[in-house]
């Protein structure tokens, strides 16, 4: 059995249909990147497989345990963990609150929780703004806090919806090199949907090509940046065809 | 043991906040000592019961995000449980005043479920109608005394199981003691959980589902606790001897709570108080003064509207949200 499996997701928005007969497996300890041009339906299979959306049809079974439309709470207690693409700028709280209450997730106690978010934001290099609020910061260092509060609710299964966007190259590497050691010392699985190809071809051990809410394509990095589906959702017909 | 020690720890204030609280207790320990008149005395009645109301509005409006226009049906039905177990049983204070408190509670919760299925301004539209309706049920309802509302009889002074007195000075040291509770509540509820988790609710809704939350049971339990106010409400009946749906249940009464709260500052321990400080004497002078004075009823309402207004476009989270600011800056 699979660590998650996916199988035939459909999203219909009234006439639009975000995802169709979408499937795939992961196994536990993978990377898996998610790619397709925008509109492709990558944000809307997250909500689906997260349960921020019902899917019209289809199953997602994490740990082969059914959870297809769980609500989001339930399906992160279950050991999933998100981060958005638009981060809320929020004036509310410290960036330690903000994890804190991730680690809430796990525990009921103030001084674990406060303990296991500073370990969090040791292992992410944000301790020097642990008090800061998120308004106050870049937006690298935003996107570090979201997936710092996941983090701390104990995921087996880390999703990123675009984490990149928007930071600069040094600081995409500074994240693949962060994301490589979170695979690696605590064994989260990532799946990750992105828009930067160097990234997600370094960073992923195999990647799933989405393109109008189909799964066109799915297989290691090297592959998927010959195959001519692919090469024609990203870059036309035209492109391919004289390629 | 361990968690009641948060009540009781304001070490993460700052200095000046702490010399501050400290000031404020010292004085308000030595107040009726002061050679204060009855009219001060009662305003500072008013000034601990509203902060009182004001704390447990924040805890779900505060705290939580989802503002409560209708918190004045807790303060109602902690203050006719003491009035009407007192009227048909005899039963004392001590004994009636936690019934009130677990009634209002279970009313908050059963209510509660179905109100948080709306957001935002629907939520605190829902609650306005809840309270309307409580209020004509009981105006209306013979039993309870209809509109005419209910006397309690009067014992000798001082009566501490029926809790009355003919001195305003003991009906200030209870209500302070009351009010010290709250604050030590409310100094341990900020850091539990349930605190840090609504805190993230009124921020980012999305995001604290992600985050393992139930948001909307949070904001049920939430909004059951905050119904502690109803201790104020049985406050109210044996401080007045009198009650009506008027003086107890009127949407008046919950509008202001939660003025009171939203200018000081919602969301923080201070805010609340600080309303209170501001809005009552505001309150009483305008309601003593202006009030009587022919062709102004009424001026003392558009003076509230006016003030809502004016905080939520400038300072949503008040005046402590203006001391923060300047605070952080000068950091």
């Amino acid at each position: 059995m699979a660590f998650l499996e996916i199988s035939n997701i459909v999203k219909d928005f009234g006439g639009l249909v975000a995802n169709n007969n979408v499937s795939f497996q992961i196994e536990q300890g993978e990377i898996i990147g998610l790619i397709g041009p925008n509109g492709a339906g990558k944000t809307t299979l997250f909500n689906c497989i997260v349960g921020y959306y019902k899917p019209d049809s289809g199953k997602v079974i994490f740990k082969e345990k059914d959870i297809t439309g769980l609500r989001p709470f339930d399906t992160n207690r279950a050991g999933i963990g998100r981060t958005f693409q638009v981060m809320k700028v929020t004036t509310g709280m410290s960036v330690i609150e903000n994890v804190m209450v991730g680690a809430f997730c796990r525990t009921d106690d103030r001084h674990t929780a406060q303990s296991e978010a500073s370990e969090v934001l040791n292992f992410l290099g944000l301790e020097s703004v642990k008090e800061y609020h998120l308004n106050e910061l870049p937006i690298a260092m935003q996107r570090k806090v979201g997936l710092a509060r996941a983090l701390a609710t104990k995921p087996e299964l880390l999703m990123l919806d675009e984490v990149a966007s928007g930071l600069n190259r040094t600081e995409t590497d500074e994240l693949v090199l962060l994301l490589r050691r979170l695979n690696a010392e605590k064994g989260v699985t990532l799946i990750l949907i992105e828009h930067i190809m160097e990234m997600v071809m370094s960073v992923s051990h195999r990647v799933i090509v989405l393109d109008y809410g189909e799964k066109i394509e799915e297989g290691l990095p090297g592959e998927i940046v010959k195959n001519e589906d692919v090469i024609k959702a990203y870059l036309g017909e035209k492109y391919a065809k004289s390629h | 043991m361990e968690k009641l020690k948060d009540a009781f720890d304001f070490r993460d204030f700052s200095r000046a906040e702490q010399v501050g609280f400290t000031i404020f207790s010292i004085f308000l320990l030595l107040f009726p000592w002061l050679g204060a008149g009855s009219f001060v005395k009662v305003v500072m009645i008013q000034f601990l019961l509203f902060s009182l109301f004001g704390m447990g509005w924040n805890t779900i409006g505060g705290y939580g995000g989802q503002v409560d226009l209708g918190k004045a049906q807790c303060v109602g039905i902690g203050a006719y449980t003491v009035a009407l177990t007192m009227v048909w049983w005899k039963i004392p204070f001590w004994v009636s005043m936690p019934m009130g408190i677990l009634l209002a509670v279970g009313y908050s919760f059963m209510i509660g479920y179905p109100l948080f299925r709306l957001k935002g301004h629907y939520f605190a539209i829902a609650t306005i109608a809840t309270s309307l309706v409580l209020q004509d049920i009981f105006a209306n309802w013979k039993l309870v005394g209809a509109a005419k509302g209910i006397e309690l009889p009067i014992h000798d002074h001082p009566d501490f199981l029926y809790m009355q007195f003919k001195s305003d000075t003991y009906y200030y040291y209870f209500i302070m003691v009351l009010f010290y509770v709250a604050i030590f509540y409310m100094n341990w509820f900020r850091r539990s959980k349930l605190g840090y988790q609504l805190r993230m609710i009124k921020d980012d809704e999305d995001a604290a589902e992600s985050l393992g939350i139930d948001i909307r049971w949070c904001k049920i339990k939430a909004y059951s606790i905050s119904a502690f106010v109803a201790v104020g409400g049985g406050f109210m009946a044996v401080y007045n001897l009198y009650i009506d749906p008027v003086s107890v249940m009127d949407l008046d009464l919950s509008i202001k709570i939660a003025l009171m709260a939203m200018l000081g500052g919602a969301g923080s321990l201070w805010g609340p108080i600080i309303g209170a400080a501001f809005l009552v004497p505001l309150d009483r002078f305008l309601g003593s003064w202006l009030g009587g004075q022919k062709g102004l009823i009424g001026l003392d309402f558009m003076i509230y509207a006016m003030l809502i207004m004016v905080v939520s476009a400038y300072q949503p989270r008040g005046i402590w949200g203006i001391i923060e600011q300047f605070r952080r800056k000068g950091s």
